[in-house]
């Protein structure tokens, strides 16, 4: 600790021990003792000054001196450079998805940790591992459960927040394969409340970011509606998937069986169950199908417009259903894939094809099967997305002269509060002890 | 002349308690004393025979003179063989010697009680006290005393038979001095042509006790005034201590170095001034510290009858 102003220390610890001398030197009554020629000492004030061989009221003296003490560091302006100077980190593991990845999660982690950096490793759960070393990355196993950033975050800012108080400056780094499962609606909103630096490290997987430009396979007529909806789209898909617009082939059964998932999606009536003329519905949503990507997270689609039914997907597992709960689409499990039949007639004239909901509502239906869903790494522009670098609050709060100054003016009030409690505390304790000697 | 011990003294004694009023130190006193007399200052009127002159002339068998018989003289006291030798009238004349009451006024106030420790003053005051009576008492005069305390004044009437000594003495030893009381009222129903000692600090109202001893004097009387000082008193503690009067809890004085000086200043001169206004009266004033043993302040006040009477080493300067 040092001061800005020394001078006021110096002057306040003289003036404290003048106040212990005087208090040394307490003006008192002599002890009394009979002599009968009293009367021809010279008449004198009773009190005099002795020193006091053995001092009393050392709980005022000490009041004092406190206070003496309080206002003159608190004139003084105290200051605190007791953060170690350097970069403190929050390394955040992530040891989910079993052991693929991670002998290189953990050298990576390894190589970047210090002494004094926080630990948090995080599966589908995240911890912060106390006092950590590097045996602690050693030590963690890698789990089978998914891994969840929004948890593993949400840990890590709490011990930033904690290493904040004793560093210069703190940055969060996530180890990770950034599986495009880890992330989820909230990641990106817990990110935004730590102000600091996130420093994303992948290890273990190569960035996915060819995956989403994989084109689609569709099978349909020129000018199909679906086909343009998906086109349109982008068609973030994982996985192989088909869309056929007619009928499924033997071909397309067979690669389904090889873990493909065809959607038979009918653009015609359809040879399922048939339902009563005149039946037309207002509203289809499909429920969520994928585990969501970073950019896009998982939800459900819904559009809504007058669809003619005339059949009923065959039975299976209802991925989609009317807005009177009867099923839209069902999904059959085939050999490794499946087989995904969508009762939606989609009118081949009309703009509801382009519109966003039935955009979704069709990215919906065509990802890959619900048993069957493959892993995938996210891209690292949707890793930047989520987890950027720096936020623009970040910027304004990094830790600055200017915090320093802030919080040594709160203790400057701080020690001005306490040296006034303590001149209250004086002055009762002073008519206290008046009190008492009268 | 051994004075039979007081029923106090018998239980310090068997309690192993000695101090300086002890039964060995009282008989030592006793012993120191024998044979000093205390003649009176005058010619006393008295007709009893005892060991003053007396003023009276008449037929004592010691022969003082012959005087020319004159109308009136009882005829038996003419001397029949000068008459039948001289064919003069003479009468014989001889000097009578006669007693003198002495009363010991004894100042018991809460001054005499210092120091507070030792009780130096009281006892000084007792034993000499205790010496003059054995002193007076052995010239056969009748010996009293008054005890002036703030428990009020206790008094043994003058009296000439055996054992009146130990009887003062048991006397001062069950009086434990305390309170505060004035002496001269003890005093104003003193009669005439008596002698008095006043043992005291003349702390209190000295100057009427001075007032009325000269009244004493005036009517015949003799008086003296035997002053206790204690040594602590003429020489204070160095240390600083607020001084309290016994006698007068409102009186308090800081006692500090600074105040030492004037303290023994201003003490020195009360006592030369009180010492000076006692024999401008023609009375007797012997200053005692307590220091000193009391067979020495018995012969002094003694010997100031006789003349001889010396102050005190310590303080004869102060007393001039």
């Amino acid at each position: 600790m040092s001061f800005a102003a020394p001078l006021f220390a110096w002057v306040g610890g003289a003036i404290a021990l003048g106040v212990v001398a005087l208090h040394l030197l307490a003006w008192r009554r002599p002890p009394t003792s009979p002599l009968p020629t009293a009367r021809f000492a010279p008449d004198a004030p009773v009190r005099t000054v002795a020193p006091a061989v053995r001092p009393t009221d050392l709980l005022l003296l000490a009041v004092r001196v406190l206070a003496i003490i309080l206002v003159s560091a608190a004139l003084a302006g105290p200051r605190f450079p007791s953060r170690i100077h350097g970069l403190g980190r929050v390394i955040v593991v992530d040891r989910s998805h079993g052991s693929e990845a991670w002998a290189y999660i953990d050298r990576a982690a390894r190589s970047i940790y210090r002494a004094g950096d926080a630990l948090v490793l995080f599966d589908s759960a995240a911890r912060a591992v106390r006092r950590p070393t590097v045996d602690s990355i050693v030590a963690a196993s890698p789990t089978r459960a998914s891994g969840g950033m929004s948890a593993a975050m949400v840990v890590a800012i709490r011990a930033a927040n904690e290493l904040q108080r004793v560093r210069d400056s703190v940055e969060i780094v996530v180890v990770s394969p950034f599986g495009s499962d880890a992330f989820d609606g909230a990641t990106a909103s817990i990110r935004r409340v730590w102000p600091g630096t996130v420093r994303t490290m992948r290890a273990g997987t190569s960035a996915n970011d060819t995956a989403r430009t994989r084109p689609l396979d569709v099978r349909a007529q020129s000018g199909d509606p679906v086909a343009v909806a998906l086109s349109l789209d982008g068609a973030a898909l994982v996985g192989a998937v088909r869309v056929v617009r007619d009928s499924a082939t033997a071909g397309d059964t067979a690669w389904a069986r090889q873990g493909g998932a065809v959607v038979v999606w009918p653009s015609g009536p359809a040879q399922w169950n048939a339902r009563p003329a005149g039946d037309t519905a207002f509203g289809v949503t499909v429920s969520t199908l994928v585990w969501g990507s970073p950019g896009m997270p998982a939800r459900s689609a819904t559009v809504v417009a007058p669809f003619v039914r005339r059949a009923a997907p065959p039975p299976g597992r209802v991925v989609a259903r009317w807005d009177d709960g009867d099923p839209a689409a069902t999904e059959i499990p085939l050999g490794a894939g499946c087989m995904r039949s969508v009762a939606v007639t989609v009118p081949p004239a009309g703009d509801l094809a382009l519109t966003p909901a039935f955009r979704r509502f069709a990215e919906q239906l065509a990802q890959a099967c619900l048993g069957a869903h493959a892993w995938a790494a996210a891209s690292d522009s949707d890793v930047e997305t989520v987890l950027p670098g720096t936020t623009a609050r970040g910027a304004q709060q990094t830790l600055s002269v200017s915090d320093t100054t802030r919080r040594d003016s709160a203790v400057v009030r701080w020690l001005l509060a306490a040296a006034l409690a303590a001149l209250v505390a004086e002055l009762v304790m002073r008519r206290g002890t008046a009190n008492a000697t009268a | 002349m051994r004075e039979p011990r007081t029923a106090r003294e018998e239980e310090r004694q068997r309690r192993g308690e000695g101090d300086g009023s002890s039964p060995e130190t009282r008989s030592s006193l006793l012993d120191a004393i024998r044979g000093v007399k205390w003649p009176a200052l005058r010619a006393v009127a008295g007709a009893l025979p005892g060991g003053h002159h007396s003023r009276l002339r008449g037929a004592a068998p010691e022969l003082s003179e012959y005087r020319v018989y004159r109308q009136g003289d009882d005829p038996k006291r003419i001397d029949w063989k000068l008459l039948a030798r001289s064919d003069r009238a003479y009468i014989r004349l001889a000097e009578d010697r006669s007693t003198v009451s002495t009363l010991l006024v004894v100042d018991a106030t809460a001054s005499m009680a210092y120091p507070d420790r030792t009780l130096g003053k009281w006892k000084a005051a007792c034993d000499v006290s205790v010496g003059l009576a054995a002193v007076a008492h052995a010239s056969r005069d009748p010996v009293g005393l008054v005890v002036v305390s703030g428990d009020g004044m206790r008094q043994l009437p003058p009296r000439t038979r055996r054992g009146i000594v130990g009887e003062l003495a048991r006397a001062l030893d069950d009086v434990t001095p305390r309170g505060s009381r004035a002496l001269a009222p003890a005093m104003s129903r003193i009669r005439s042509r008596i002698r008095v000692a006043i043992v005291s600090d003349f702390l209190g109202d000295a100057d009427d006790v001075r007032r009325r001893a000269g009244e004493v004097a005036a009517a015949g009387g003799e008086v003296h005034a035997i002053h206790i000082v204690a040594d602590e008193e003429l020489d204070p503690p160095a240390r600083s201590f607020l001084a309290v009067d016994p006698e007068d809890a409102s009186l308090a004085r800081p006692f500090v170095a600074e105040a030492r000086a004037a303290y023994l200043e201003r003490f020195a001169a009360w006592r030369s001034e009180l010492a000076a206004s006692w024999r401008v009266e023609g009375l007797s004033y012997t200053i005692a510290r307590v220091s000193e043993p009391a067979s020495r302040v018995v012969r002094r006040v003694a010997g100031a009858a006789l003349g001889t009477g010396r102050a005190a080493p310590d303080v004869r300067r102060e007393t001039r």
